[in-house]
């Protein structure tokens, strides 16, 4: 086939297109498209919570699509997220938790428009995410036990030293990994799914460019060839907008849980 | 080379999400009134499974 010839090109050239370009100065001052659109992201969910709580003023009843759906948004990280998990310290914790995720949910939802790209998109800001929702808990774990106190939390008490020695190790191990663990789930899930339908994408473009270029029966054949990629994007492109939502559910929700473990040590 | 390592890698992230959802559907039928919970508990699970498929794929893609 010779469409399928020009697709290893075409991937590098989307390849290259992903990876950090600075869109405003250059790469030591300015903006890389990922953050140009986490900027994007920041005005854009800036603009929904002032209008949301002007609009909410208005009544005391939620009116109107808007209103509600926002109101439905924020009762489910209240619910589903802090008060399931963190139980009775919810409320310290619900300001930080609906942040993070109002955050990361607008940066997909941003980034699944095609054209632009997701400030989850690149491995720094996952980083920096990961690493705020990692001193956070760190924090809070300091705060409650003291310092000597947190250290000594990592190991179960009433075992044999040897033993406690080992598990400590064993979890202070665990606790760093969560800090990659986090940046690594998010950043992977956005870029993949992104990578995966950029491919389908060029598929359709490279079986339907015979026929626009002469007309005959194998050009026809393949255009009706990139149909069936151009319905595969399209359903790729849906789970990706679940995924998208369901990741910042996943970070969020793994953050209440690594607050709700320090929050309940004794 | 790359692309057939990556396609071992899936198989048992493959069977992972096949047992998460295996586990969720026997429990609906056993007791749907806790169908909401469980559907959370799948999801989330997925996620964990389908990250390490992901990271295979990325890692793919860098390496080739």
């Amino acid at each position: 086939m010779d469409a399928l010839s020009k697709l290893p090109d075409a991937m590098d050239e989307l390849l290259d297109g992903f990876m950090s370009h600075a869109v405003v100065g250059d790469t030591t001052v300015g903006l890389t498209q990922y953050i140009f659109w986490m900027f994007v992201a920041i005005a854009l969910l800036f603009v929904v919570m002032f209008v949301f709580k002007k609009k909410q003023a208005q009544s005391l009843v939620p009116q109107g699509f808007f209103v509600n759906g926002m109101e439905y948004l924020v009762e489910f990280t209240r619910d589903d997220m802090c008060k399931s998990i963190l139980g009775d310290t919810w409320k310290k914790h619900f300001p930080f938790i609906a942040a993070l995720f109002f955050f990361i949910l607008f940066n997909n939802i941003v980034g699944i428009i095609p054209g632009c790209h997701p400030g989850t998109g690149t491995m720094g800001v996952t980083a920096a995410l990961a690493l705020v929702s990692f001193v956070y808990f760190i924090a809070v774990g300091i705060k409650r036990l003291g310092v000597l106190g947190y250290l000594k939390s990592f190991a179960p008490k009433g075992l044999p030293l040897p033993m406690t020695i080992m598990v400590w190790i064993i979890e202070l191990f665990s606790t760093f990994l969560r800090l990659i663990t986090l940046a690594v789930r998010l950043f992977c899930n956005m870029f993949a799914g992104h990578v995966v339908m950029g491919t389908f994408a060029i598929l359709a473009s490279l079986f339907f460019e015979p026929l626009l270029q002469s007309f005959s029966v194998a050009a026809l054949g393949g255009a009706a060839v990139s149909v069936f990629w151009v319905l595969i994007l399209i359903v790729i492109y849906l789970v990706e907008i679940l995924v998208a939502v369901i990741q910042a559910y996943v970070f969020t929700l793994l953050s209440a849980v690594y607050i709700q473990l320090v929050e309940e040590e004794e | 080379m790359g692309v057939i390592g990556y396609g071992l890698g899936v198989i048992g992230a493959g069977i992972g999400i096949g047992l998460a959802a295996y586990g969720a559907t026997t429990s609906m039928a056993r007791q749907p009134e806790v169908q909401g919970r469980l559907f959370t508990v799948f999801i989330l699970g997925s996620a964990f499974v389908e990250a390490l498929a992901l990271i295979g794929f990325v890692v793919t893609l860098i390496a080739s």
